[in-house]
């Protein structure tokens, strides 16, 4: 164990080792200039990563907000003579801009219209720039454009330069490493395998992903204007799909979403065409050969090769359960009693011209646990996604604690109180199950994204919120299964898990949707238990259950939808003998579990 | 009369584009991945039918069915080393390797055919024919004709027949095929295949009046790409409108201040070529804000 | 075959350095950088084949050692590969590529290494930048495009011209040249219109221009995009002269149109190598075709010349790649295509011709010499 600690715990140095010495060993001015525009590409990559290997989404803009910051520096350079420390944070500024504008109309489009449209906009910003000939230079760009310097001093070429941006590039690492270190990286996980899971624990997507587009234009500023610098020319082909390209096969072959990833693959490929250069004309065949053999054994990118490698020789780091620590107790409520804790009033919802729910109002208290129950396609889920805020309701409202709440978005819901699980599990299946709740424990403790506290508290929120997701596994039964990625699980315990979740968020209502769905009879006693359980601290709960009988020893009144209606409320039994309820079930269909 | 001539020129231009989108949407379909060298297929499809002609000088027309042959083994090749040892990836792996085999496929051609303009014979002969006072080259009408046959066919082939049931079947659920006992591997090699063919054969159309140069698939990937988005995604149908709506603009967008006599003058410098490409990408963000799901709707499902 | 001039290269490869019989041969080191690959990869060769050829051609007391290192089109590709070359060994000149950006990138270092570089580049920028350290062996757009507008508004009389140039570098000062010396007679153009490379469809432009009412057309088009112009124009049957740019005057452009396609039109260059004409030229046409089974343009011929100058400064004593730069700036060379003489700031060719098709064979004839334009060739 310690020798391997030992190896896993050199790695890094060995790999900064080799970093150091590479440039000391080929040190031809040709291959210090080589070296320098990898640590440039790698600052591209690194930015990249936000957006594409975090956020999750194909943006093809990277290479425009790299030309732009080239133009912006070779502009103000080459034309007014202004110096770095001027021109080089307007060359961050600008690329930013571009991308607060653009992502307004283009950031909520969903995947291949999102990739589109971000290369629509890069294709009209390489057009503007060769049409723009009076401040752009034209086809043929800008030429004497001034190196790094500050006060009539210009960096020399060779080491002063390239220690210089390679010693940005250090710096964009550090940044880029504390943003997504930790759960916060995970939060993103999350967000990229599941969008429904990500909003339900109450993480603000939109912002989230708009936040990741900025980081990377801003990243994409520092490359482009090192790029400028360091070529002294601008033109066109910095903005053209080329670059793109590059930037997104760096990004796949180096590690998408690892810091390590993108020195890896900007390393390989600025390298590569060098090294096939002896091939003359056939190098670039050979260097598409080569890719192409690099995505097939290296699907996960280089770092994923090393992982697997790693693993093989048994360098996995070990893991060490955090103690337990109870969530603190709910505060106590300075809202009257008499208002409910959920009312639902009249609530309509039409998909074309089908009502999916017409008129339904109902209301649940605290520590009470409300069953709906009703035929398929009687309008549950929907029920459960408007009180969550995924779905916009017609017409009626939702409200908590007499709070309107029906036009919220769904993350402030989850912020109120509201929390649920789904019908088709949403989990990240290669996310530990520990992970899985610490995520949700983090957006809880306030910890989350672009909210981060002073430098010197800032582990203590991590650390916090692993030992509370450890107390809730424990709550729920399963603590031995923490390191356990949740894709392992069985049925069972997935749903279990995806329970202690929602409990992370320290609801008041929690909202379950089919909880008892493929479990076996054991599991569903089990389930019932904990659920009663549950309720002692105060939480309301709604169980959607085609289960009547699992249903019938757990909550304290069932509410009947039928074709969009509510048919039936009151007491367990009462509901069960209720002939509207009979005759909807066997009218509809053979019900599931009717005695 | 001018208007007219745009239209057969800008439909024997989609008509072609066309083709290579409708590549592009069968493998979409059948893989869930962008298939980034289908431009090059293009390429490679002008390059076969001038090699082809160099040992066998004959009518564009006859070596037809030569290309769609080895164009189709090329696909066939492609979707083995570009697409099955990544299938069970995500599709971003698949838009890597075709990039990957696109720079192969242009640079073999560089080394091969050398980097000059070559053009490729045309279908039947060269000129042009009068039809009521519009000029129309004979190799216009024929592109279109062939593209219409070959667009038609393909539609029989999905439609009509057991092999284009599996086709279909494999494109709308993998899982589902297979457990009908369909051979989802052969079906998605047959698709590859399929849509190089297409793709070759609108190399073959556009290199007779276009010319064909190693580096052109960019250009015609772009468009296919456009085309399938405008068209709504996974639409067969809605690409080759999309193809048609995005040549026909190309052609008549240039010429509107001839079309449109009362548009000021000042404002005809507006009309130029770049400012084609600028409306046709700002016209696609717009479609993107309005219709997010296409001009035509979007059938392809999502996976996971 | 297609190919054979691969051969024809790999054949060259093993043979150099070429071996020299005298005694104590000098070393010379000429790396080609070119683009050889992307959109310029026609021009590239065209350059590389050159190059290759005069150091094939170098003189017995020389042992020459160069390699060919593609540059691709970007200004990244071409500083890469300079820095590379001035790695590997001493180094005479450095054949340079074409194109305008990739020039601009390396003339910095050019400068700070002290190396001279040889290129057929039309851009004005590069030898306005007071670098003495580039050599330009093509007439450049202040010399050609007199040329151009001269004969066709001297020679053929034309008074509204329509011009169409492209969107690239090579277009977009073409057409500023073009525009000034119509302003020079008086003229401006009737209509005027940019392309992007991947324009199909010309009908839209042509009949556009033609709505103007032209009585000629000047074009200032890359290969590919030129012969489509020429194409429709024929088929629309325009029936006014066009005037072409350089890539015109390239073979492989000619052999995209039909010989009845070309009656009529004519094109710009500093020569016209397939034209033949004197027994120097037959001699460079007849090696050129032997070797890399290719038929030579303007290009080459021009970085031919520009190698061969380079070779005799070195013969005549220019040992290191300071003196050689010195040599050329101050020598006057008696080329195939023309005499070579540097203005001061680097532009060593000085003519242009203007070459016209018959309509019968796609190998043009030399209508109009223009020699000294910029008069730097006086005494």
């Amino acid at each position: 164990m310690s020798r391997r600690a030992l190896i896993s715990g050199l790695m890094p140095f060995a790999g900064l080792a080799c970093l150091v010495a590479w440039p000391l060993v080929f040190n031809s001015p040709y291959d210090l200039r080589v070296f320098t525009l990898v640590g440039i590409y790698s600052i591209l990559v690194l930015g990249y990563q936000f957006i594409f290997g975090h956020a999750g989404a194909l943006a093809l803009t990277q290479g425009a907000f790299f030309g732009i910051a080239a133009y912006v520096t070779g502009i103000l350079g080459a034309k007014f003579g202004w110096s770095f420390p001027v021109t080089f944070p307007l060359s961050i500024v600008a690329p930013v801009l571009v991308a607060v504008v653009v992502a307004i109309p283009v950031l909520r489009l969903e995947s291949h219209y999102f990739a589109l449209a971000t290369l629509g906009i890069a294709q009209v910003a390489l057009l503007i720039a060769i049409k723009w000939e009076s401040v752009t230079g034209g086809a043929n760009g800008l030429a004497g454009v001034p190196g790094i310097g500050a006060f009539g001093l210009v960096l020399p070429r060779g080491y002063p330069t390239l220690a210089f941006v390679w010693g940005i590039a250090g710096v964009c690492a550090l940044v880029a490493w504390w943003l997504m270190r930790s759960l916060r990286g995970r939060a993103f996980q999350l967000m990229r395998t599941s969008e429904l899971a990500a909003m339900s624990i109450g993480l603000d997507t939109a912002r989230l992903r708009f936040l990741a587009f900025l980081l990377s234009a801003a990243f994409a500023g520092i490359a482009g204007a090192l790029h400028a610098h360091t070529l002294r020319v601008v033109s066109p082909e910095v903005l053209e799909f080329h670059v793109m390209v590059t930037c997104l096969t760096m990004a796949v072959i180096g590690g998408r979403t690892r810091v390590v990833g993108a020195f890896l693959g900007a390393f390989l490929l600025v390298q590569l065409p060098e090294w096939f250069r002896f091939l003359e004309h056939y190098y670039l065949i050979a260097y598409g050969g080569a890719l192409l053999a690099m995505i097939i054994v290296a699907p996960d990118g280089l770092v994923g090769l090393l992982d697997r490698i790693g693993a093989r020789l048994g360098l996995r780091p070990r893991h060490t359960l955090p103690a337990p620590v109870p969530l603190p107790s709910a505060a106590p409520e300075d809202v009257t009693a008499e208002v409910p804790l959920l009312s639902v009033n009249g609530l309509t919802k039409r998909f074309g011209g089908v009502a999916a729910l017409e008129d339904v109002s109902f209301q649940v208290d605290r520590g009470e646990i409300v069953g709906l129950i009703g035929p398929n396609g009687s309008g549950k889920t929907t029920l459960v996604n408007i009180v969550t805020g995924l779905t916009p309701a017609d017409a009626g409202e939702v409200r908590l604690m007499g709070q309107d709440i029906t036009h919220d978005p769904a993350f402030r819901i989850v912020q109120r109180g509201v929390a649920r699980t789904f019908q088709l599990i949403e989990l990240v299946d290669d996310m530990t199950c520990l992970e899985n709740v610490a995520v949700a424990r983090l957006t809880k403790l306030g910890a989350g994204f672009g909210r981060s506290r002073s430098p010197t508290e800032v582990d203590a929120p991590f650390g916090l919120a692993k030992r509370q997701a450890a107390h809730l596994l424990e709550r729920l039964g399963m603590l031995e299964a923490a390191f356990e990625p949740a894709g392992n699980l069985a049925q069972g315990l997935r749903r279990r898990l995806e329970i202690a979740r929602a409990l992370a968020l320290e609801p008041r209502l929690l909202l379950l949707d089919e909880p008892a769905a493929g479990l076996n009879e054991i599991e569903q006693q089990d389930l019932a238990i904990r659920l009663k359980g549950l309720r002692t601290s105060g939480l309301a709960l709604v169980v959607i259950e085609h289960n009547v009988p699992f249903l019938m020893a757990i909550a304290d009144r069932l509410v009947c939808l039928n074709a969009g209606r509510v048919i039936a409320v009151g007491k367990p039994s009462d509901v069960r003998a209720d002939p509207n309820v009979v005759a909807a079930y066997f009218g509809a269909q053979p019900a599931d579990g009717l005695p | 009369m001018l208007t007219l001539q745009l239209l057969v020129n800008g439909i024997a231009l989609g008509a072609a584009y066309a083709l290579c989108a409708l590549g592009f949407v069968l493998v979409l379909n059948a893989t869930g991945a962008v298939n980034f060298a289908q431009g090059d297929m293009v390429m490679a499809g002008g390059f076969v039918a001038i090699a082809l002609v160099s040992l066998w000088p004959v009518p564009g027309l006859v070596l037809l069915p030569a290309v769609v042959l080895i164009t189709g083994l090329l696909g066939l090749v492609f979707s083995a080393i570009g697409y099955f040892p990544l299938k069970s990836r995500p599709p971003v792996s698949v838009f890597i390797s075709t990039i990957a085999l696109g720079v192969i496929f242009q640079n073999v051609a560089m080394v091969t055919f050398g980097p000059e303009p070559r053009a490729t014979p045309p279908l039947l002969v060269a000129g042009n024919v009068d039809v009521g006072g519009l000029t129309v080259s004979i190799q216009a009408i024929a592109v279109i004709l062939i593209a219409a046959l070959l667009v038609g066919g393909q539609h029989v082939l999905l439609m009509r027949t057991r092999l284009g049931q599996s086709l279909r079947a494999t494109a709308q659920d993998r899982e589902m095929a297979a457990a009908l006992g369909i051979r989802v591997n052969l079906m998605i090699a047959l698709t590859f295949a399929l849509s190089t063919a297409l793709a070759g054969v609108a190399g073959l159309l556009l290199a007779n009046t276009y010319f064909v140069t190693p580096t052109d698939g960019t250009n015609y990937i772009l468009k296919a790409y456009i085309a399938a988005t405008i068209g709504g995604w996974g639409r067969l149908h809605g690409a080759i409108a999309g193809a048609m709506l995005i040549a026909v603009f190309e052609v008549m967008f240039p010429a509107l201040p001839l079309l449109i006599p009362v548009l000021p003058v000042a404002i005809h410098g507006m009309f130029s070529q770049t400012s084609a490409s600028i409306v046709l990408y700002l016209a696609l963000l717009a479609v993107l804000f309005l219709r997010p799901q296409g001009l035509f709707g979007e059938i392809a499902q999502r996976r996971a | 075959m297609r190919y054979s001039w691969l051969t024809g290269l790999a054949a060259l490869l093993m043979l150099s350095p070429v071996h020299a019989q005298q005694s104590a041969p000098a070393h010379v080191g000429i790396p080609v950088l070119v683009p050889i690959t992307g959109f310029l990869s026609l021009e590239g060769t065209s350059q590389r084949n050159g190059a290759v050829l005069a150091i094939r051609n170098a003189p017995p007391n020389l042992r020459v050692q160069y390699d060919v290192v593609d540059t691709s089109v970007s200004p990244e590709g071409a500083v890469n590969a300079l820095e590379r070359a001035l790695d590997r060994g001493s180094v005479s000149a450095v054949v340079a590529s074409m194109l305008g950006t990739q020039m601009l990138a390396m003339l910095p270092i050019a400068l700070e290494r002290k190396v001279p570089l040889i290129t057929v580049s039309g851009t004005a920028q590069i030898t306005e930048m007071g670098n003495p350290y580039v050599f330009r062996f093509f007439p450049g757009d202040d010399v050609t495009k007199v040329a151009h507008v001269r004969y066709a508004v001297e020679e053929l009389g034309l008074r509204r011209l329509a011009l169409v140039y492209q969107t690239t570098a090579y277009g977009q000062s073409g057409r500023r040249h073009i525009v000034e010396n119509l302003a020079k007679h008086g003229l401006s153009p009737v209509f005027e219109e940019a392309l992007e490379v991947q324009v199909r469809d010309m009908l839209p432009v042509l009949s556009k221009a033609m709505a103007a009412n032209p009585d000629g057309i000047l074009i200032h088009l890359h290969s590919g995009p030129t012969a489509l112009f020429i194409r429709q124009a024929a088929a629309m049957g325009v029936g006014i002269p066009i005037i072409a740019g350089s890539a015109m005057h390239q073979p492989p452009t000619a052999a995209l149109l039909e010989p009845e396609e070309l009656r009529g039109v004519c094109a710009e260059a500093n020569a016209s190598p397939v034209s033949g004409g004197t027994p120097e030229m037959e001699r460079f046409l007849q090696q050129y075709r032997e070797m890399f089974s290719v038929e030579p343009d303007g290009f080459a011929l021009g970085q031919y010349d520009g190698t061969m100058m380079v070779l005799e400064a070195v013969s005549k004593g220019a040992r290191t790649a300071a003196e050689v730069a010195r040599a050329l700036a101050d020598m006057r060379y008696e080329g195939i295509a023309m005499t070579y003489k540097s203005d001061g700031r680097g532009n060593m060719a000085h003519s242009a011709v203007i070459m016209c098709f018959d309509g019968r064979t796609r190998v043009p004839k030399v209508v109009k010499r223009y020699d000294n334009i910029t008069g730097a060739l006086t005494p």
